[in-house]
């Protein structure tokens, strides 16, 4: 299994209705990690927000790794007690391997992103 | 080929299961008792390759597999080596319908639900699947030859079919006695089974003398030598055999439906049939697993357990590795031939098979412990680690007084990213926060920061930290490690119940924290590019060591003190960067032991060592931090309320010559127990042992002398150490 480092983000807690209203740019991944947070990486603390009150903060919190569709599936047929989304892409959240998650799943390949102090613990349970 | 039992090798055949190898070799596995072969009793259970447990009727026989017996009495013995077992895989599976069990109604459900269009999941036996448990899910857990299965079904299909009746008579602890099906599948093993006398539904293809009637007794020394039966006439004959073979009739094999009461769990062919009711019996043990006897239900009968969970619980019948699946036939029995009503059978726990630990542990991981971003360097320079507020922190570098001194003469750096943090921002921000905190959050000017203690709806503290005011608005807050998760859950649901328009951003594993102390931390951070003046409890953004930071002044230690907090990916240049810039000036890292000490010189109370449950601001004399002229806020009615009452015990400065004593030692006034010590260390600096702890008031007084380990210690005013601060706030 790769190792996990250090996600390069930008995390926004603004009103759920001014998430939902947002463009986010093409070459961004805006994740909704809650109704009122969004975990955007690489990092884009541009954004237009309908909300004068949100907080844009650099963040270097989480860590990530992609994996190949069939070695993700494995690995989390083992370790996720859950039932993934269907359909592809996907946003998903919840623990695996005992640790919080957040996984992206794309048709041919699964981000996994969990908080960078449970690195060592993950890339453990991974192997 | 050839297995090993209890140290002596048995020959057996291709094909052959344990049992039906050492029945060839005259042995019963488990000394005697009825043998269904269908692994339904626990008469074959023996101890396979290490693993209790295990039904021999079950397990194909291997050569060299090393079979034990359990003890007659008591429990087989867990393994005392110490190597582990090798890990067993787990997957989980999803599905719409689990279908366990793939005989003909099995395998028709199974098909039904496909041509349904859902997703379906089966489980065989004879494919070595075999399901262990149901759960809340419902989630069934099964052993199979590749792992162990998770399986989440929205519906469990129960297809397990149905299993023999076991005699209970007098004597039925003898080898020798087979239920019908098992006389066949025996002699079809090509097991001796001598003359057979069959009691009820006689075994297919086999020679026996069939018998019709009630079994009165088995007799034998340790083999069934004969059967005694009371015919249909009334008369009891004897009938001198080798083997029985009994065929009482069938009960639904229906542990796992049982298991799974209140749940989306439903029974299909023989699995849901109506039980067969036995004769209620006279004497014999009804249940092998827990040694219950007829004798056994009389008593709680007539004691007034008169139902079937009583009656199992009084007993313990039902209770053992079948869960039920023996003994509820006679358990129903009796209780309708005593005049009670037929009842259903019992809820049934998990498991239906004995699972060994790694099968049992398969898939369950150990809470993880996250590490800061300052983890590595923790190790690089040789700090023993350890678990502290749930943190991987550095408890020492292996110098604890080198590190105590550089705090107290020079400067030092530690890693205090545990910290819980948080920011706050939004129209409502202030009004959530004065209804959360006992201070007046208004009067915290931009720039500033105040500690702060955090009160629940009793009025009691459980959490301590800082509010630091940024300005337009926005603030942020700092909470203890161990406490920061329920800390932000805590503001999270007081800001949705309040239905308060605030933003939320919960920091603590995006930003490092270092702190550093000690009267040389100004020149140290001048060195490393902040010059910026910053009064005690004021705090800044800046670049430190090439870093944005946002810098704290503040003292935990009883020293100048800055804490920077930046965010995490840099925590390992600026830490090193840090130790660089200050090795002149002899820097050291400090770890939480060196901590502990240093806060404790200062009084300063760690909530969760020197709090309880039921500490208030007043028992540990901190009523300073409650405003309570100002409007509501969490816990404020009950502090009017519990400040009424007399002060019960308070927390309070103890010191003492001499080493330092244990942390929960107790406090004596004389010979009467006067509360127990939370923090205790030696202090350098001072020269004796200081203290933390809870003691009782006497009369309205706190006890000027105490005794501690059996040596006298003194109260003393906090803090022990700088009375007057002048260090902290240089």
């Amino acid at each position: 299994m790769p190792a996990l480092n250090r996600l390069p983000a930008t995390r926004i807690v603004a009103t759920p209705s001014a998430l939902d209203a947002a463009a986010w740019p093409a070459n961004i991944l805006a994740l909704r990690i809650a109704s009122d947070e969004v975990l955007v990486t690489p990092p884009a603390p541009e954004i237009k927000l309908n909300d004068p009150h949100a907080i844009f903060e650099p963040d270097s919190g989480f860590a990530d790794v992609w994996l190949a569709a069939d070695e993700a599936l494995k690995f989390l047929e083992r370790e996720c007690e859950w039932e993934l989304p269907a359909e592809r892409p996907a946003f998903a959240q919840g623990m695996v391997a005992g640790i919080a998650a957040k996984l992206w799943l794309e048709s041919d390949r699964v981000l996994i992103i969990v908080p960078a102090p449970f690195v060592a613990d993950f890339e453990e349970r991974m192997t | 080929m050839r297995l090993i039992f209890d140290g002596k090798p048995i020959e057996f055949n291709a094909g052959d299961t344990v049992l039906a190898a050492l029945l060839k070799a005259g042995i019963h596995p488990a000394g005697g008792g009825p043998l269904c072969c269908g692994g339904d009793c626990p008469h074959c259970l023996a101890t396979i390759g290490g693993a209790s447990y295990a039904r021999t009727c079950q397990t194909p026989a291997r050569p060299g597999m090393i079979v034990e017996r359990h003890p007659a009495n008591g429990y087989p013995p867990l393994p005392t080596n110490n190597l582990p077992g090798p890990e067993v895989s787990t997957r989980h599976l999803h599905c719409d319908v689990i279908v366990i069990g793939q005989g003909r109604s099995g395998r028709a459900a199974a098909e039904e639900a496909k041509q349904a269009g859902k997703r379906v999941v089966t489980l065989d036996e004879k494919e070595g699947q075999e399901a262990l448990g149901i759960y809340e899910g419902p989630l069934v857990i099964a052993r199979t030859s590749q792992g162990m299965w998770h399986v989440h079904a929205r519906e469990v299909i129960v297809a397990t079919g149905a299993a023999e009746i076991q005699p209970v008579a007098p004597g039925n602890q003898l080898a020798g006695i087979f239920t019908a099906r098992a006389t066949e599948t025996l002699a079809a093993a090509g097991v001796n089974l001598g003359r057979v006398v069959a009691i009820g539904e006689p075994p297919r293809g086999v020679e026996a003398e069939n018998v019709q009637g009630q079994i009165v007794r088995f007799e034998g020394e340790k083999k069934v030598e004969a059967v005694v039966v009371r015919g249909p006439d009334g008369n009891e004959k004897r009938f001198a055999c080798d083997s029985v073979s009994v065929g009482l009739g069938l009960n639904p094999r229906d542990t796992l439906l049982r298991m799974g009461n209140g749940l989306n769990v439903r029974a299909v062919g023989e699995a849901a049939r109506e039980p067969d009711l036995p004769i209620c019996p006279t004497s014999g043990t009804v249940c092998s697993c827990s040694g219950v006897t007829v004798e056994d239900l009389d008593r709680v009968w007539n004691s007034g357990f008169r139902e079937m969970e009583l009656i199992k619980r009084a007993t313990l019948a039902g209770t053992g590795t079948c869960q039920g699946g023996m003994c509820t036939p006679y358990l129903r029995s009796f209780i309708k031939a005593r005049g009670g009503e037929l009842q259903p059978a019992f809820t049934a726990r998990p498991v239906t098979r004995q699972p060994t630990l790694a099968e049992a542990a398969a898939g369950a991981h150990h809470r993880p412990t996250p590490r800061t971003a300052l983890d590595a360097e923790h190790r690089r320079l040789g700090a023993y680690m350890d678990r502290v507020g749930g943190w991987w922190r550095p408890w020492n570098y292996g110098n604890v007084l080198e590190e105590y001194w550089a705090v107290r003469e020079a400067v030092s750096i530690g890693d205090v990213s545990t910290l819980g943090k948080m920011l706050v921002s939004g129209p409502d921000a202030l009004k959530l926060l004065e209804h959360l905190y006992p201070t007046k959050v208004s009067t915290i000017g931009p720039g500033r920061s105040r500690y702060v203690l955090i009160l629940d709806e009793r009025g009691y503290v459980f959490d301590d930290g800082l509010i630091c005011n940024e300005g337009d608005g926005r603030y942020y807050l700092t909470f203890t490690s161990g406490g920061s998760s329920f800390a932000e859950m805590w503001v999270r649901d007081w800001a949705d119940a309040l239905k308060l328009d605030a933003r939320l951003m919960y920091q603590t594993m995006s930003l490092g924290a270092i702190n550093v102390t000690g009267p040389l931390s100004r020149e140290l951070l001048s060195r490393a590019g902040f010059t910026t003046p910053l009064n005690y409890m004021q705090h800044t953004k800046a670049e430190v060591g090439g870093v944005a930071c946002r810098v704290l002044r503040l003292s935990f230690t009883g020293e100048q003190s800055y804490e920077l907090h930046h965010p995490a990916d840099q925590s390992a240049a600026l830490w090193r960067r840090l130790l660089e810039l200050g090795a002149d000036l002899g820097i050291k890292p400090h770890g939480i032991e060196t901590l502990l000490k240093l806060r404790l010189e200062k009084g300063h109370v760690i909530v969760g060592q020197d709090t309880d449950f039921d500490t208030t601001a007043r028992r540990i004399d901190m009523e300073w931090a409650l405003k309570l002229d100002k409007g509501d806020f969490v816990g404020r009615q009950a502090v009017l309320r519990t400040n009424k009452e007399l002060l019960d015990k308070q927390l309070a400065g103890l010191e003492m010559d001499g080493p330092a004593p244990l942390e929960g030692a107790v406090i004596w006034r004389g010979d009467e127990y006067a509360g127990y010590v939370t923090s205790s260390a030696y202090s350098p600096v001072l020269g004796k042992a200081v203290m933390l702890g809870w003691v009782k008031l006497f009369d309205g007084e706190l006890p000027a002398q105490v005794v501690i380990e059996g040596r006298p210690a003194r109260r003393a005013a906090v803090p022990f150490y700088d009375k007057e601060s002048n260090r902290a706030r240089a």
